[in-house]
């Protein structure tokens, strides 16, 4: 493809960090806190389209390459703004709800900021910057994890920032190793770049020793970051005691930046160690067992969604791991494809059911599922985006998430001597929606707990329901029309193949 | 060749003294210590390598003068008196010496794995490198096994050490931006966790972390 230097590699990080610099000098008054905020995020959310649409057919770069788009990153940087300015809008309402203004205020520079780091992510080509700028994720993220600053959110934010900062430490020497594995071999090009790193490595000319060691300390760091277990504990506490919005947009894009992260550092060494692959397999199982059967113990209903969200980020790493185990094969271009195909869909459905639990939560207070029920008559948009979530998030048909994992149970299939994975990854399945099941009946079926009787529970503001409703309407649109995403899917998933050596 | 194993020695037993001294106040000190030998080590390979002048420079900002100030303000704010760890003086040092040794013998003897090229296998990279890697575990060792929050966050420190440490023989050439990006993130680590930790302290009243036992599973 085509390499253009364009603007818009730098703007779609920019923006969103002016905006929430003019937040923070200027965010006094609510007019020009939620206006800044919003103006702000629709014009990324317009440049991540352009970009999004240029990335079909070139590559754009900027900086000599330092920053560099092509159609994966594309892709996550869409994403990420669409989940974006779908939190932003449900956050008006939301966090209204604060009574002090610097709150308010801090909340909506820090979500800026938090959203331009995780879209800095997707833009650079820096093996190191990258490394930088996945740790600032966590650094812009943790004061919002402890927005409420009560025992629980300030436990949580500690135990996030520490076990993250100490996990992305081992990322550091990884990116370092991989770095200077490449530097004697780069013949004039920057070994920083990670595309220069990729061309050394498919020449094999990096150590292998090198490569054994980097990878290892790179699936630590950014498997951390990605909630893969057994480097999870941190996810459950952070996403259940930050704000809805803030739990969405962790659930739903940040941990996903960790695993764009892995996936662009480590794909391309799975030809020189099939070893590798069938290690992030086992991982993968690993993270969707125990996340599976995590859900059941839980409570209330935050933590039941981010152990949901462990055992989903099971399945893709899983889809990731299948498509270096074979090079060339059909499960090859089936994992990586199904991989990136659940990315996309457990985005759009984590982000829905955190905003649903945050809608709950908004107008009971309560966040235990068995002190909630008979919702549904209360809240009926509420409880159909929820069920359509639970049903999309298990597979079940016409709906997205059915499509994803479908494919990811083929990759395993198509895939020699791996049929294993596809028996546990549908058992997980049948027990993630015993799971939905179960919690969506509580809280919207089952008799209402003594604390809702007392309640006058209505419906949530439009502003809120309206981007739940957005989101559950792309949960029926991918579900009937996968295709339409098919050209997408398909170059994105040739981006990670081209460095396999697969095409 | 001397000088660098002397100052690699001095910077395990800074480690050391910032991991065992119970008074948090002078643990900052050994740190700010241990940082001013590292910056000595960053000038002496600067000599080969002119780059690492710019390591030296953010060193000695962020590492001597920033880091300690923020650990003193906030301890200041806290407690003095570190919370007694699950394991006493002797049985500590015990375990961290053991540690120090067997990890420095297994990475000083196997540099060959860890090396990106032959350079790097030699003296005086090589103790580099084995120190760089025995600090780094050093620092994991203190964040697993203390119970206070202000001591783990000096661990952290002693982790991140390690970690830049092992820059000056793996990556000497390193742009500055890279290098200025890395150091910055640690920088705002270290005070938000600090900042967050002055939170808990107001809340619970102490910074021990076997309070904060209400989220599990």
């Amino acid at each position: 493809m085509p390499e253009v230097t364009s603007s818009y590699c730098f703007l779609i990080f920019a923006v969103p960090a002016f905006a929430s610099l003019l937040i923070l000098m200027f965010g006094r008054t609510i007019l020009f806190r939620e206006l800044l905020a919003l103006i702000g995020m629709f014009a990324t959310f317009i440049i991540s389209i352009k970009v999004f649409l240029e990335t079909q057919s070139k590559v754009l770069t900027a900086f000599n390459a330092h920053l560099r788009m092509d159609s994966l990153s594309g892709l996550v940087c869409f994403l990420i703004s669409l989940i974006g300015i779908t939190v932003i809008i449900y956050s008006f309402k939301y966090i209204q709800r604060e009574k002090s203004d610097k709150k308010i205020k801090s909340f909506y520079w820090q979500v800026m900021i938090f959203l331009s780091t995780m879209l800095f992510a997707t833009a650079t080509n820096n093996i190191i910057m990258l490394w930088v700028i996945i740790e600032a994720t966590t650094l812009a993220s943790a004061i919002l994890v402890a927005f409420y600053w009560n025992r629980d959110a300030l436990e949580a934010s500690y135990k996030y920032l520490m076990l993250l900062t100490v996990g992305i430490s081992f990322a550091l020497f990884g990116s370092v190793l991989l770095y200077s594995g490449t530097a004697p071999y780069a013949s004039g090009r920057d070994p920083l770049q990670i595309t220069v790193i990729a061309s050394v490595a498919k020449a094999g000319l990096i150590p292998k020793n090198i490569i054994l060691l980097a990878v290892s300390f790179l699936i630590v760091g950014f498997g951390t970051k990605a909630g893969i277990a057994p480097f999870h504990p941190w996810l459950p506490d952070a996403h259940a005691e930050a704000p809805a919005p803030i739990s969405a947009l962790l659930s739903g894009v940040m941990i996903k930046v960790g695993i764009y992260a892995l996936v662009r550092t480590i794909a391309m060494f799975y030809s020189s160690f099939s070893i590798i692959s069938l290690f992030i397999v086992i991982l993968g199982i690993f993270t969707m067992i125990i996340g599976a059967f995590m859900m059941f113990v839980q409570e209330d209903l935050k933590r039941f969604l981010a152990y949901s969200s462990v055992s989903q980020m099971g399945y893709i790493v899983m889809g990731f791991g299948l498509c270096g185990i074979t090079a060339g094969g059909d499960g090859a271009y089936l994992g990586m494809y199904g991989s990136l195909f659940h990315f996309v869909n457990h985005s759009i459905i984590k982000a829905l059911l955190f905003l649903c639990a945050g809608a709950i939560a908004y107008r009971t207070g309560i966040r235990r599922i068995y002190e909630l029920g008979g919702l549904r008559a209360k809240m009926p948009v509420t409880a159909f985006c929820f069920f359509v979530a639970g049903l999309a998030i298990s597979g079940i048909p016409f709906l997205n998430g059915f499509m994803s994992k479908f494919t990811l149970f083929l990759a395993g299939a198509e895939t020699p001597g791996m049929m294993w994975t596809t028996v546990i990854a549908i058992i997980c399945s049948i027990v993630t929606l015993a799971g939905f099941v179960y919690v969506s009946y509580k809280i919207f079926m089952g008799p209402p707990g003594d604390k809702l009787k007392d309640l006058n529970i209505t419906e949530v503001p439009v502003s809120m329901w309206a981007p739940m409703l957005l989101l559950c309407l792309l949960c029926f649109l991918l579900g009937i029309y996968p295709q339409l995403v098919y050209p997408v899917l398909d170059k994105a998933t040739n981006v990670i193949l081209v460095n396999i050596g697969n095409l | 060749m001397g000088i660098i194993s002397t100052l690699s020695l001095s910077l395990v037993i800074t480690t050391l003294a910032i991991i065992e001294f119970r008074n948090l106040k002078y643990s900052a000190y050994a740190y700010c210590l241990q940082a001013i030998l590292m910056c000595s080590i960053f000038f002496i390979f600067a000599g080969e390598n002119p780059n690492l002048y710019y390591w030296l420079t953010t060193a000695i900002i962020t590492k001597v003068i920033i880091i300690p100030t923020l650990l003193l303000r906030y301890i200041k704010k806290t407690v003095l008196q570190e919370i007694p760890p699950p394991i006493g003086y002797i049985l500590s040092t015990l375990i961290a010496c053991i540690i120090m040794i067997v990890f420095y013998n297994i990475t000083h003897t196997n540099v060959n794995f860890i090396a990106p090229d032959i350079k790097a296998t030699m003296e005086p990279f090589r103790t580099n490198l084995a120190v760089s890697f025995t600090i780094f575990v050093l620092g994991l060792y203190c964040i697993l096994i203390r119970r206070d929050a202000i001591k783990t966050v000096h661990g952290l420190c002693i982790l991140e050490n390690g970690v830049h440490l092992s820059l000056v023989s793996l990556a000497p050439t390193l742009a500055e931006t890279a290098i200025i990006g890395i150091v910055t993130d640690v920088v705002i680590a270290v005070y938000l966790l600090l900042y967050v930790i002055y939170g808990i302290y107001r809340e619970f009243g102490s910074t021990d972390t076997y309070q904060l036992k209400n989220l599990r599973w």
